[in-house]
């Protein structure tokens, strides 16, 4: 079976994660969940993956992170949650068209080679 | 859960021990907790939901490069070369700890036969036997400086924890946390008792007449102080072995649990515990100078004891 390979998905795990964020607000595990489940089970992000992107993309502002508790009544523990800023929504554009430009190069090649073999 | 959490001890192991490597070790956690955690929801055994959360960690080195650890993990073994430290083993911890317990009980016995020392002359207050009273505390007196003096020579040869660099690997810091964890309660217990007796000591003066009562007095005061310093002598020697290893060594997350800094949950929040003490002080004063009822108005410190605790509780913010 063919998967992913993190190589190439890696430029693209910010874009996934501020698309979930853009929704709602959200912490790790739950974004973990989403992607899994968005993807159809076909990608599955790392714990180490998910929180280096954290990290980084706070670093650049592109998302805030806040403490709360995910059950409504709270009583449950607190987790660590990032919302989307203004410059993380300007950067999920900008990395939404790299990818349709992305894609439309590589699928030119991809036809090419489906249509010699 | 279990098995997770040491998986994380050890892949951290070679990590420094900074703010942010502690954050990106807590916040894993959590998100491999949460995901255990529904898979055991789901049906799934214990060891294929272990299995499943392990297989799917990733690997701490594409983290390493994004939270600018690389350096850091560099800089720490650097450091370790510049000053060697001391590696402390098991055998040699074990050794300390059962040292330290003799010598908190020579200090404690040493602080206890001074403070008794008094009731001798009280004994013997009767008659010509005046003297021989007081030969007899100095004779008890000497004996407890003498135990104090030697309990000072007990732990000499572990001089050099306190003066050189030392550090201890991950097991030997798990063995000095769980043994500090268990003697907490004994510790807990201890001062409870001591501060107890020495609240309540001047109880027998009162009830009964005669010798007694300031005999009693005495004898409750030094067992209280015994009780204290011997539990405190012993946890310090937890303390201090859990201090060896720093932000400098490459050992994981063994920072004590007060050493974390405190978050209030604001800036009132911070003042009202700063001035707590200061104030139940001022209030201690003013209340007994206006009354004038000082075997009352003792009863405001255990009051502000527990009123303290679920301030501080109202006031911090809670951990994640």
């Amino acid at each position: 079976m063919v998967e992913i390979s993190s190589d190439v998905i890696r430029g693209y795990n910010d874009t996934m994660i501020l698309s979930i964020l853009m929704k709602a607000p959200s912490y790790g595990y739950e974004i973990s969940k989403q992607i899994r489940s968005i993807s159809d089970e076909k990608y599955v992000i790392k714990e180490t993956t998910l929180y280096s992107a954290f990290t980084r993309m706070e670093k650049n502002g592109y998302i805030e992170s806040f403490t709360a508790d995910p059950d409504p009544e709270g009583k449950g523990k607190k987790r660590t949650y990032y919302r989307i800023t203004e410059a993380g929504l300007a950067y999920y554009k900008e990395k939404c068209e790299e990818w349709d430009l992305t894609k439309e190069v590589v699928e030119r090649f991809i036809d090419a080679g489906a249509t010699q073999s | 859960m279990e098995t997770i959490k040491s998986y994380l001890e050890a892949m951290f192991a070679s990590m420094p021990n900074t703010t942010e490597v502690r954050k990106a070790k807590s916040e894993l956690l959590q998100m491999m907790e949460d995901k255990y955690n529904e898979l055991i929801a789901d049906g799934q055994s214990e060891n294929a939901a272990v299995g499943t959360v392990i297989s799917e960690f990733g690997n701490l080195d594409e983290l390493a490069d994004d939270l600018g650890l690389k350096e850091a993990v560099e800089e720490a073994k650097g450091k370790e070369v510049e000053a060697p430290r001391r590696h402390v083993i098991l055998e040699e911890v074990q050794d300390f700890l059962s040292c330290r317990t003799k010598k908190a009980l020579f200090l404690a016995l040493g602080v206890l036969l001074c403070i008794i020392s008094p009731t001798l002359p009280i004994m013997f207050d009767a008659g010509n036997l005046e003297n021989v009273g007081a030969a007899m505390m100095f004779v008890v007196v000497a004996l407890g400086v003498g135990s104090i003096v030697f309990s000072s020579f007990l732990d000499a040869d572990w001089k050099f924890l306190e003066k050189e660099l030392c550090r201890i690997d991950i097991n030997t810091a798990n063995y000095v946390k769980e043994k500090r964890k268990s003697f907490e309660s004994v510790r807990a217990l201890c001062i409870t008792i001591g501060v107890v007796l020495c609240v309540i000591c001047w109880v027998p003066c009162i009830v009964s007449p005669g010798n007694i009562g300031p005999i009693m007095l005495f004898v409750l005061v030094g067992i209280g102080v015994f009780l204290i310093v011997y539990a405190n002598k012993i946890s310090s020697g937890f303390d201090m072995l859990m201090r060896l290893n720093d932000v400098e060594t490459i050992s994981g997350n063994y920072i004590m649990p007060e050493q974390k800094p405190v978050k209030y949950k604001n800036k009132t929040a911070e003042t009202i515990v700063a001035v707590y003490w200061p104030t139940v002080t001022c209030l201690y004063l003013i209340i007994s100078f206006l009354t004038f009822q000082w075997h009352l108005t003792w009863i405001i410190w255990p009051i502000a004891g527990v009123a303290h605790r679920a301030v501080v509780i109202n006031c911090r913010e809670d951990e994640f």
